[in-house]
Order: C-alpha cells, then structure tokens, then sequence
C-alpha cells in the first residue's frame, strides 16, 4: 500500500500536485472553524509517515499476529464493525470522520494525535469520539486506522470507469463518489459476512463461501443494483 | 446495449461467482492492495484470503458495473454521465448519500485552499527570487 493513503488522501491525491503546506494558519484555523479544516488536513501527507509504519507491521506481520489476534478478533470484529455500522449509519456520523483526521494530523505527536478526534464541530459527538477512541485497544486503532486509511486507488477507479462507460471523459469528482459508495458497499459485505460467520458459530478470516452468502442476502435487501428481471420497453 | 462496455467488463452477471475465467480482457488484482486494508478496517482479518479478496474485488467491480450502467440508463437524456446520477441512484441508501456529498465537499474545500495557496506561494517566490534563482 503506498505511504499515507488514508481515505481522503486517496481522494484528493492526486489531484493536488503541490505538497500541501498550509500548516500553521490551516490548523490554527481548523481549530475554530471545522469548516475550513479541510486546509489543514491537506498537511496530512508528511506526518503520516510516522503512522504508517506500525500500520504496515500490523498488517503484514503474518502469523505472529494472527494467534492473538483471533481470540480477540471475532468480538473486535463484532465491535468494530458495530461501531463502524454506527458510524456509518448516520449521517452525521460519517461527517465525524473528517475532521476527525484534520485534527489527527494536525497534533503531530503520533499516539495522541489518534485520540482526539473532534468531530464535524458538534461539540457533543467531539467528546463521543474522543471518549470511544481513547479506550481503543492496539488492534482495534490499527483496525481503525486501516478503514479510515484505505480507498480505492483514483486511477485505478478511473480506468475502469472509463472502461466501462467506454472511454467517456470521467471527472474527477465522479472518481471520487465512485470509491466512497465502492468503499461503503465493501463495508457493508464485509459486515454482513461477518454475521454470517457468528451465525455459523465460525471464526477466522473470511472465507469466499460468507461472502457469497452475504452478498445474497444484500440482494434480498434490495441493496444491490440489478437489472429488473422484466423489462418491459427493453 | 452491452456492446460499450462488453470489451472489458464481460462477465455474465449470474448469480455464480467464477473468478479468473469470465474477466480475462481484465487485469487481475487491480484493488487487491487497498481490498487487503480495507477488508481488514472492515472486521476481516488482518491477513484475509487470497481468494476472499479475489472474490471481494469482483463483486466490487460488478456493483460499479452495475452502478455506472444504471446510471447511463438515467442520466442518457444529457449524453454524458454527470456526479447527480449517481448521487440520485444512492438517494434511497442515506449512509452513502451523506458520505458522497460530504466528500464533494471537502474536495470543493480542498480546492479553494489549494487556489489560495497557490496564489500565495507565487507571491513567495517572487521574494525569493529576488535574493537567488529559484527553481
């Protein structure tokens, strides 16, 4: 994965070939008006080195991590995941996770940093935010960090966007409401298998036959687009 | 009807899951990095399958298949795709209609600043350049 890929990261990257470098009035401002922090989280690149490096020994640290990791793992999953069903579930709730990571890179002091996460300037789910995150364990802040770090790459997107629709001119913002529903709509398999697992009294890593599972029963939800079996003026 | 987007995205949307034969015109693995973390951040394991994140790649690639093809099918009176198909195509589906806007946004946001940053660092260089020859 490349270096400091977080969600937003991933989205705008590319487009801002200038190393954002608006730190010091950015933040100062990020502090009194949410709203303008996005200047500030454009200062994230650089100080995600530091985060990236235990993230990456998190994740490619094979089965040294694994073994304590699964004993923990189904109910963090189970937490994790309702925690991120609650936090995507609402709508604000996805606003929180914005600013969350302007402020996060603005500290710069790497293990506080991640916990104080204001949210999108509601002073109340601030204080959520910071109270919920403050009692992450190790996984569950790597864990963390991977869902808010991880995106689809844009250009990676934006080729098979233009694939599909056929070499259409794809705008940028188009790429970038592509990966967020793409983003969202993984979450959701990921989850929905995740309770077929517990369903099944199963634990480990996801296995291809829950995921066929869980995507049938999305379909049954509705929440995945197919074409309508009749179609009459076809 | 299928004939644009036939080439590369060929596979027959049955309700079978057939990895590597249907999406030969297709590299394999284009998201398999990014799926592996952000199946992980997702409540998988911080190792998940080979064949999970094969799988997760192609239902991801179908639903934006999918997604794009409904959304010509809206947004064909213009002739071009535009943001608002989609944005209408998810309107019933709140989580996501929140995020993408939220994300449109920001990257309004993210614009702005970075025009006025740019503006104000061609105003430094323009002092710089009075002491030494800057690049």
């Amino acid at each position: 994965m490349k270096q400091s890929k977080d969600p937003f990261e991933a989205a705008f990257e590319e487009q801002e070939d200038s190393p954002p470098e608006s730190p010091a009035d950015a933040s100062a401002d990020a502090r009194q008006n949410p709203n303008s922090s996005i200047a500030a989280h454009s200062s994230q690149s650089q100080p995600q080195d530091q985060l990236q490096l235990p993230h990456d020994d998190n994740a490619k640290k094979g089965p040294s991590q694994f073994t304590p990791g699964s004993g923990s793992g189904s109910a963090n999953a189970s937490a994790s995941g309702s925690f991120t069903a609650t936090a995507g579930g609402g709508g604000a709730g996805t606003g929180m996770k914005s600013k969350e990571e302007e402020e996060e890179e603005e500290e710069e002091n790497m293990d506080v940093e991640l916990g104080k996460f204001p949210s999108s300037g509601d002073p109340d789910k601030m204080a959520k935010m910071q109270a919920i995150l403050s009692q992450f364990t190790e996984e569950q802040m790597s864990r963390y960090e991977s869902f808010r770090r991880a995106g689809f790459q844009k250009s990676n997107m934006k080729r098979l966007l233009a694939s599909i629709t056929g070499t259409q001119k794809i705008s940028v913002p188009m790429t970038i409401v592509v990966s967020g529903i793409a983003k969202m709509f993984v979450g959701e398999v990921v989850e929905t298998a995740r309770i077929v697992m517990q369903e099944r009294k199963e634990s480990g890593p996801i296995r291809p036959c829950h995921l066929r599972e869980a995507y049938r029963r999305l379909k049954l939800e509705g929440k995945i687009f197919k074409r309508p079996m009749s179609r009459l003026f076809r | 009807m299928s004939s644009s987007g036939g080439g590369s995205s060929s596979k027959p949307r049955s309700a079978s899951f057939q990895p590597s034969e249907t999406s030969s015109k297709r590299k394999r693995g284009v998201f398999q990095k990014e799926l592996q973390h952000m199946m992980y951040g997702f409540g998988d394991d911080p190792n998940p399958l080979p064949e999970s994140v094969a799988l997760m790649e192609d239902i991801v690639v179908e639903y934006v298949t999918e997604l794009v093809h409904k959304a010509q099918d809206i947004g064909s009176q213009r002739g071009k795709l535009s943001v608002e198909d989609f944005l209408y195509l998810i309107r019933k589906d709140l989580p996501k209609l929140n995020r993408c806007t939220e994300l449109l946004s920001m990257n309004e946001e993210l614009k702005q600043a970075r025009k006025v940053f740019e503006s104000d660092e061609d105003k430094l260089r323009k002092v710089f350049e009075v002491d030494e020859p800057v690049e």
